[in-house]
């Protein structure tokens, strides 16, 4: 009906819309849906930057070599205790979803995404190459494995340090805001500037925390060249630097829960601490939810603080996959196998981002 | 009694944050210590976190030779062309998107929600290949169009025209004034505070933006500050000296540091609204 309204200059709204829309469009197509499709094109071939950009013929369609050559072994067996830790994760998920659901803890969708995920950590890490096998590439599983541990330590680091801060730090006081900025304060910097400031501080030789550890009478630490704290120091790092976006989430959250409960607890003595383990926290569990999914999502990419505090060393241990796709693409120009493995992190990363999308929904 | 806790969790968590501060104090004080000092010892008083001896050479050194100022000025380019592009794509889009009828607009913005789910990571490849194929490297177009396609912008900005009374619009059609006309001369100016919150989003993006500009600008004299920095902390100690680096580094948070301060509400706001919507 208003569509055939016209304005002034005689635009229907369609063309209206037409016009608004196509500058954003535009650039969305071009730099977005086409380079996409593009990658997944290019994971097909076998594909040498250098060779390429000198002659276009020189890529070759291959199919899924790129992935096989990346992700699987010859003669590869698959076996109940390959993987011991991460095949117990897988069962114990399975369970947890199983009994939450019965239980009528967990929503349907929730209990089926903890299963999917159980069964892929038990299934995946089962393969494994036979007598006289091997991976075509040893290093992509240990690194989607370094991975899976910074994650696994880094989200539940930030997620516990900003609940507790926001629970702690809501409040209109002005001695309350302040501490919320300087809390805050180091999320807006640059990873370069997080990475140039801990790289000394973590320095045996000139860091802040070797200085006072000797002050102490104790030996430095030689925290980014030794392979069991190198991992360590760059979640520590990422600890320091992303809590500020968990904790103004988390305050929000608390914001959203209603004074009159606490008022109500309060009458029956439950302040404080109390008050946080019972309404708090149950009343947090959707934006938990959100902000765990998030910082998955988010830290799955990390990339900054491994490339330029320990280069991914030593020996591998904090090698992760960002740094090993842009490795595996502008130094070695295996344009080809490093889209194959951009491919595989974006499955990983679409299918977080559907749970944040169900999860954010679950709300409305 | 309420009052006497109150102080005690006041004075509790001062201490860690100021431990968590520190780092940055430490940056700080580093920046205004003499690099022959810094050589020897970082810790000289109160573990080098009181700059004492104390020198603004470091600071005059960066602005007289070495490429930080370059930098910097690329970053602004980078940064401000960044956030203009993104506000005129996504209030434009956005207004479509959440106040005007037309066929297909549900596929469009299905569309645009599926390109939330995709990672920098996954289209970086392609996108170098596409920018090397036209010749676009190491320059401020290659840094700045490809954050233009991201979507997240039109979201926000598609909440906030939903959130509008649809009166003021109707009132408009009646004296009949065009969609065109409604959205530049009535809805941008009540858009001004969403645009203000995306703009400060991707301005604190755009300066701080690392994988990108480090596949697409080659050249040092192309480098945002955040990419030169990242060139010389390698090797701090040997080339520039520990003290200039820092002092570095502190240039290069202080725009950010500075607009978040100003506008530290904006700035929770965007990136709660980002956070949680993608």
């Amino acid at each position: 009906m208003t569509n055939q309204r016209r304005g002034k200059r005689g635009l229907t709204q369609t063309q209206a819309a037409a016009i608004l829309l196509l500058p954003f469009l535009a650039v969305y197509a071009a730099f977005l849906v086409y380079p996409f499709f593009r990658g997944v094109w290019i994971s097909l071939h076998d594909w040498n930057l250098l060779a390429v950009a000198f002659n276009p013929d020189a890529r070759e369609f291959v199919g899924a070599e790129n992935y096989v050559r990346t992700m699987w072994g010859r003669n590869m067996e698959w076996g109940l205790f390959a993987s011991p830790v991460m095949q117990t994760v897988g069962v114990l998920g399975i369970g947890l979803a199983l009994l939450g659901y019965r239980a009528g803890r967990l929503t349907r969708s929730t209990a089926l995404a903890l299963g999917i995920a159980g069964a892929l950590f038990f299934l995946l890490p089962g393969f494994h190459p036979g007598e006289d096998g091997r991976w075509y590439d040893r290093r992509f599983w240990p690194t989607v494995g370094n991975t899976i541990l910074f994650v696994a330590l880094a989200v539940p680091g930030v997620t516990v340090t900003a609940l507790i801060l926001a629970a702690a730090l809501d409040g209109e006081t002005r001695a309350k805001a302040v501490l919320r900025t300087l809390f805050f304060l180091s999320q807006v910097l640059s990873v370069t500037v997080v990475t140039l400031i801990w790289q000394i501080m973590f320095s045996p030789r000139q860091g802040l925390i070797a200085n006072v550890t000797e002050a102490l009478g104790g030996t430095p630490v030689t925290w980014l060249t030794n392979e069991q704290f190198a991992m360590a120091a760059i979640v520590i790092t990422t600890i320091w630097w992303s809590l500020g976006i968990a904790m103004i989430l988390f305050l929000a959250g608390i914001q959203d829960i209603s004074k009159d409960i606490y008022e109500a607890a309060a009458i029956d003595d439950a302040t404080g601490i109390k008050a946080f383990w019972y309404i708090t926290l149950p009343n947090l569990k959707r934006t938990v939810t959100l902000v765990v999914v998030l910082q998955i999502i988010l830290h799955f990419q990390v990339f900054g603080q491994a490339h330029l505090m320990t280069q991914g060393g030593p020996n591998d241990s904090t090698q992760v996959l960002v740094r090993y796709i842009y490795q595996t693409a502008f130094r070695d120009s295996e344009l080809g196998k490093a889209s194959a493995m951009a491919v595989f992190l974006f499955v990983i990363m679409g299918a977080f981002s559907v749970v944040q999308f169900v999860v954010g929904r679950e709300e409305e | 009694m309420l009052n006497r806790s109150y102080y005690w969790l006041i004075l509790a968590l001062s201490v860690p944050a100021f431990l968590w501060l520190i780092p940055t104090i430490w940056m700080i004080s580093l920046s205004f210590q003499p690099n022959d000092v810094l050589a020897r010892t970082t810790s000289t008083t109160a573990f080098g976190l009181v700059p004492i001896p104390f020198t603004a050479e470091n600071y005059a050194a960066l602005f007289s030779f070495g490429q930080t100022p370059r930098w910097f000025f690329n970053s602004m380019v980078v940064a401000g062309g960044m956030t203009l592009g993104v506000l005129a794509v996504s209030t434009t889009a956005g207004y479509a998107l959440a106040r005007l009828e037309f066929p297909g607009k549900g596929a469009v913005t299905l569309l645009c929600l599926i390109g939330l789910m995709v990672p920098e990571q996954a289209v970086f490849i392609p996108l170098y290949t596409m920018f090397a194929d036209f010749g676009w490297h190491n320059s401020y177009h290659a840094l700045i169009l490809p954050r233009m396609a991201v979507p997240i912008g039109v979201f926000l900005m598609m909440q906030f025209f939903r959130a509008i009374p649809k009166d003021i619009e109707e009132a408009a059609r009646i004296d009949g004034v065009g969609w065109l006309q409604i959205f530049w001369y009535i809805m941008l100016p009540l858009a001004r505070p969403a645009m203000m919150t995306l703009a400060i989003l991707t301005f604190l993006y755009a300066w701080n933006d690392y994988l990108w500009p480090l596949v697409s600008a080659r050249e040092p004299e192309r480098f945002t500050i955040t990419l030169g920095l990242a060139s010389i902390q390698s090797n701090f100690a040997q080339s520039e000296g520990l003290g200039r680096v820092m002092a570095s580094g502190v240039i290069a948070s202080a725009p950010v540091v500075i607009l978040f301060l100003i506008f530290q509400r904006y700035v929770v706001q965007a990136m709660t609204a980002g956070g949680t919507k993608g």
